[in-house]
């Protein structure tokens, strides 16, 4: 919807990684709002609606969701394979934005439906530039599917 | 005539006594013709009133003794002579009837037939039989002339008398001589065959004998070259006719005399081969053939036996049955050097090769029990490893092993690398007499050599003494070093497929290691170098509070990257530098792990229970401090909000290999069972907030494998965690 700020999604455990990510996100142009969860189970409980994010208005479904693959307790993967598996959940745009550039990781999270794979840059203007392109991409060019919660 | 001529010869005949026969009826025939045509001529001189009597006469007897002359032709003797003496009789009773009586001269035709009867027939009874019946028409004639039923009695005229006499007595000198004749012939004949045969008989080679026909069988006769064959006189046979029974050899005599019974009774010819004992006390071999003789009447009259000396022929069959068996176990041999090396060099698991090595050897050998023993690891106990049927299943079953040293032939054996050798196990000392083989009489140990190392040795026992000839040994020394090399092979095998496995799991591992290291090693780095840039920014905006806040994430991340690899080349450096291993009591590691880890705090609030009777350990002194440190560490920093925290140190039981399961138990947060593998994973972190590199328990588990231990974790959310683990105990004395 015009107009309306996109709400993204964060599941990083690295506080300081996470904290690059939602400053750069700030200052962009695009009017976008972050939600960081720091553990797979607790962003998996807010998208289904479970524990304290009961409540469907305080806690509307993300336009799109910016993963890290290395998370405790329940793994990136299978965060990712709980959201695509789900006829609600699978529409929404999974990014997996992670340190690893593995090969069997990216094949992995292609094997399970991410919609893209990012590996975050080693410097500080190449993660800001990178931010800059991931708001314009998947906040500006991208149109997001419209579903309602 | 021709036909004549060959008509009046006495034709061949086989037998004397037929040509006897055959001479008599034919000479008499040819008589009576002459005669008969003689009176013819001559009498009507004499007494013309008997022509016309002569004239009946002759035409009666000229054919009937054609008739006979064919019959005798014709072989068929007895009813010429039956014939003959018909028709004599015949003519000699009508001649007495017409001639009077009893006083005619004619009537001496009786005698003739009594005399030819006697001749013609082959008893006495027949003989007698004539005699009655020409005693008895004489009688009658006698009778009938009383009574005057005959005619007139003729008077002959003296001359007429002589005359018939004198034809009675030519008659009876003629077939005298041809009988007497024919007698001498024959007796000279019989006499020469005699001679000739008896001079046959004691000049082949071969010694002839006669026995009786009853189950006895003594020596009637025995030919002189019995002297030849077995240095004793004839004399000795004949003098004793069991003598011939008293030679055999003791091992052939009852057969031999049991065949004997036998064609006894079935009148069978005799056939045997046995040993005799000659004077000289040597052994020969005669082949003994002997066939029943049976007299004129068909009763058996002896045994005709023959004694051939075989001796030669014997001991050639031996000697050839000795080189068949020889060849044939050569055969066999080879064939059993075949099937072990096929298997030795196909078959590299040894639980498989062994058993089927020692079932070929027992197999074809036919040896009582083969086993195959290969030496422990402490090169002090040889185990027995394979052995052939139930005693072998049994010992195997028993754990059946033999001190290396003296006091066995596998352990001497083994000790010294040498084979040994027990030709009569009762006579050899190093011996362990086993209760499961009571028949063995020989043995033999051969030790197994592969690249000159004793690595074991094989037992080969026979119920037989000497069972081992040369060429066995050979055989099977070869067999043994073609096992040795086998059981070498497999072991590397083995060795290899396992270092290979070791190989493919340290790669394993190195490759999970390098991914991980470089993941989160590039973290820190990403922060680093993330927020110098805002730092930057900080600085130009002048914004100093988030400049500081920017600054202390700078460095926290650094530190964390030394941290992280400090921690990690003590983690690559456990697998590599070995420090010394010793005896150390494990309460006294423990004591040690408390005192750098629990701080006053922790001591004050954490109560530490560490169980009595803990065993002593052997390992790496400074490294299992480490170990302990980092479970105690854990133990206290995953607590959670338990008002009283207790840590428990102790002992339990232990594992299949003896090892020691010790323990540290904790009542904290507990750790979900999906994650009890994971934990030890490196950087394996469940809960971030809480201090540590994420590294502590890939460290412990690493050294603990190192020592050849096994750690994993008993624990439930809430409920606390126990970690166990296995060291290996000190060695005893």
């Amino acid at each position: 919807m015009v107009g309306e700020p996109i709400l993204v999604m964060l599941v990083e455990d690295n506080v300081d990684h996470a904290e690059l990510v939602i400053r750069t996100m700030e200052e962009h142009r695009i009017a976008n709002k972050v939600r960081h969860f720091l553990d797979g189970q607790s962003a998996l409980d807010y998208l289904f609606h479970r524990s304290e994010y009961t409540d469907h208005t305080s806690n509307p479904r993300p336009h799109v969701i910016l993963l890290d693959l290395r998370l405790p307790r329940v793994d990136g993967i299978d965060v990712l394979k709980a959201i695509k598996e789900d006829n609600d959940l699978k529409a929404i745009p999974v990014v997996v934005l992670t340190t690893s550039e593995a090969e069997k990781d990216v094949a992995r999270a292609y094997y399970n439906h991410a919609n893209s794979y990012l590996v975050k840059p080693v410097g500080f203007e190449e993660f800001k530039k990178l931010m800059d392109d991931l708001g314009f991409y998947w906040l500006g060019w991208n149109t997001n599917p419209g579903i309602k919660d | 005539m021709k036909s004549e001529d060959n008509f009046f010869s006495v034709p061949e005949f086989y037998g004397d006594e037929a040509k006897v026969t055959a001479r008599v009826i034919y000479f008499i025939s040819v008589a009576l013709i002459a005669s008969t045509i003689s009176f013819v001529l001559i009498l009507p001189m004499l007494a013309p009133e008997l022509t016309s009597r002569v004239m009946v006469l002759m035409l009666v007897s000229i054919p009937t003794n054609l008739v006979i002359m064919w019959l005798v032709r014709s072989k068929k003797l007895r009813i010429a002579g039956v014939l003959l003496t018909f028709l004599i009789w015949l003519v000699v009773t009508v001649e007495s009837i017409l001639s009077g009586g009893v006083s005619a001269p004619i009537l001496m035709g009786y005698m003739f037939i009594i005399i030819i009867g006697g001749v013609l027939a082959k008893r006495n009874r027949g003989t007698v039989y004539l005699t009655l019946v020409c005693i008895g028409s004489g009688f009658l004639l006698a009778f009938a002339e009383t009574n005057g039923m005959l005619p007139e009695a003729e008077s002959f005229s003296p001359y007429m008398r002589i005359t018939v006499y004198a034809f009675f007595f030519l008659i009876a000198m003629l077939l005298q001589n041809i009988t007497a004749g024919n007698l001498k012939n024959l007796l000279v004949t019989a006499r020469n065959s005699e001679k000739k045969y008896k001079s046959l008989l004691e000049n082949i080679p071969i010694t002839t004998y006669i026995n009786t026909t009853d189950s006895n069988a003594y020596t009637e006769y025995v030919s002189p070259q019995v002297e030849k064959l077995l240095g004793y006189s004839r004399d000795n046979f004949l003098k004793d006719p069991e003598f011939w029974k008293k030679i055999i050899h003791l091992e052939d005599r009852d057969r031999v005399l049991e065949e004997n019974e036998h064609t006894t009774q079935t009148e069978e010819p005799f056939e045997a081969e046995y040993r005799l004992i000659t004077k000289d006390k040597n052994v020969i071999w005669v082949r003994d053939e002997a066939t029943l003789v049976y007299d004129e009447y068909g009763k058996p009259l002896h045994w005709l036996g023959v004694w051939t000396d075989i001796t030669s022929r014997k001991m050639a069959e031996e000697e050839q049955a000795d080189l068949i068996s020889i060849m044939t176990k050569r055969t066999i041999q080879l064939q059993t050097g075949a099937d072990v090396s096929r298997a030795a060099s196909s078959i590299l698991d040894l639980d498989q090769l062994l058993p089927l090595v020692v079932e070929l050897i027992h197999n074809h050998f036919d040896y009582y029990y083969v086993g195959l023993f290969l030496t422990d690891d402490t090169r002090k106990w040889a185990i027995l490893r394979a052995a052939s049927g139930e005693m072998g299943r049994e010992m195997i079953a028993l754990n059946h092993r033999l001190e290396v040293g003296d006091s066995s032939m596998i352990g001497w054996c083994i000790s010294h690398g040498q084979a040994r050798i027990a030709l009569d196990v009762g006579e050899d000392a190093v011996r362990f007499r086993n209760p499961l083989l009571p028949l063995t009489r020989s043995e033999m140990a051969l030790p197994l050599i592969s690249r000159g190392e004793v690595i074991g040795a094989m037992t080969i026992q026979s119920e037989l003494a000497a069972a081992f000839s040369r060429v066995d040994i050979t055989a099977l020394q070869t067999m043994a070093d073609q096992i040795s090399n086998a059981i070498k092979n497999a072991r590397l095998f083995t060795e290899r497929a396992n270092l290979i496995k070791e190989l493919e799991g340290r790669n394993a591992e190195l490759e999970q290691f390098t991914y991980t290291v470089s993941h989160d090693l590039k973290a820190p780095l990403v922060t680093i170098r993330g927020f110098l840039g805002y730092l930057r920014e900080d600085a130009g905006s002048e914004n100093m509070e988030r400049f500081d806040k920017d600054l202390k994430r700078i460095e926290n991340a650094a530190s964390k990257m030394q941290t992280l690899l400090s921690d990690l080349l003590e983690l690559s450096r456990v697998g590599y530098v070995i420090n010394t291993t010793e005896d150390i009591p494990f309460e006294q590691i423990v004591h040690e792990a408390l005192e750098l880890v629990i701080g006053p705090s922790d001591e004050a609030r954490v109560k530490v229970d560490i169980h009595k009777g803990l065993p002593i350990i052997h390992g790496d002194h400074p490294r299992l401090v480490e170990v302990m440190q980092n479970l105690i560490s854990n133990a206290i920093k995953f607590m959670g909000g338990q008002p009283m925290p207790h840590i428990g140190i102790g002992q339990r039981e232990y594992d299949n290999e003896g090892r020691p399961v010790l323990f540290v138990s904790d009542n904290g947060i507990g750790i979900e069972p999906q994650y009890h593998e994971r934990i030890f994973g490196l950087f394996n972190r469940l809960d971030p907030s809480v201090n540590g590199t994420g590294i502590g328990l890939t460290l412990v588990r690493r050294i603990i494998e190192v020592h050849g231990g096994r750690i994993w974790v008993e624990s439930e959310p809430g409920k606390g965690a126990t970690f166990l683990f296995t060291l290996p105990l000190a060695k005893p004395e």
